[in-house]
């Protein structure tokens, strides 16, 4: 039986349906990794069946405050890997993972760096190249534009003077 | 034999770029940099003089960019193309940076045969 290419399971049946692939044939294990959407997070696996080349996907999604998934590294040599990485870089823990030590980052480093709501400190520290105003309507030129644009990825109060402590030293001075 | 479509670099065609800056604020990696002034150009039978963008430099620093074709794809203009242009070497970071010269030399001739 040749699967379906793209399969989307409650976070429940997660294991159920990933090991059933495996025992219809799809034994190598490509990637896992996960896609934050705000609310949710989306992670998917993708297995292939080394006969017929066969590759599936299968998407789930958990909650982005309770992300918690069931690990499939009892199943497939080499989901370890992918999981540790996830767990890491999107915050979804991964029940039965045996080994969780972080591949990358110290533990202590706070959000997990790809979540949107992570700022991109690189892009703080580092002026935008793209601050200049868009010049499409043939007005502006390349000069910087006076309402400073601040480029995505960065919070807007990131990394700048809180106001209430300005005007604290405003008013003792 | 590197095929003509090859992604070996990126190239560009300053006569199409509007200086949009749209690939420099899509650049995941930041790696691309613009500066331009505007012009006016009379033309004759025109009322008033238009404002036209004049592109004085572009750079792309190729220690930086991690060829994933987001520029090519984005610019409005066709300005930017992957060319199989692939023998980037340099023997500083500095010298990875490239500018309008070598971009535009880069440009791929992908219809040799059929040109005018
Ligand atoms: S290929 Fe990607 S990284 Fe390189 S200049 Fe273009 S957008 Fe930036
Ligand atoms: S997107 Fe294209 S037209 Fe706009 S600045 Fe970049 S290369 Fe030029």
């Amino acid at each position: 039986m040749t699967p379906p290419l793209d399969l989307a399971v409650e976070p429940g049946d997660w294991l159920r349906s990933v090991v059933a692939l495996r025992d219809e044939g799809c034994e190598v294990f490509d990637f896992l990794t996960a896609v934050d959407r705000g609310q949710v997070i989306e992670v998917v696996v993708r297995v292939m069946n080394p006969a017929t080349k066969a590759a599936t996907m299968v998407w789930t999604t958990v909650p982005a405050d309770a992300a918690e998934l069931a690990s499939l590294s009892e199943h497939y040599l080499g989901a370890t890997w992918c999981e540790r990485e996830t767990a890491e870089m999107f915050g979804v823990r991964f029940m039965g993972l045996a080994d969780q030590r972080p591949l990358l980052l110290r533990a202590t480093l706070g959000r997990p760096p790809m979540l949107k709501e992570s700022a991109l400190v690189a892009r703080a520290v580092r002026e935008w190249p793209g601050a200049a105003q868009a010049t499409d309507d043939g007005r502006q030129g390349g000069n910087p534009s006076r309402r400073r644009q601040l480029p995505p990825g960065v919070p807007d109060d990131f990394l700048r003077p809180d106001r209430s402590s300005l005007d604290q030293s405003a008013g003792t001075t | 034999m590197i095929p003509t479509e090859a992604h070996g670099t990126i190239a560009l065609q300053p006569s199409a770029c509007t200086s949009c800056m749209i690939c420099v604020r899509e650049c995941p990696t930041w790696c691309i940099e613009l500066e331009s002034h505007t012009e006016q150009v009379s033309e004759p039978d025109a009322r008033r003089p238009k404002t036209v963008n004049i592109l004085d430099a572009f750079r792309i620093d190729f220690g930086l960019c991690m060829y994933c074709g987001i520029c090519v794809d984005l610019c409005p203009f066709d300005a930017l193309a992957w060319s199989p242009e692939h023998d980037l070497a340099a023997t500083t970071a500095g010298g990875l940076v490239l500018g309008i010269d070598e971009l535009s030399r880069a440009w791929p001739n992908r219809n040799p045969t059929s040109g005018s």
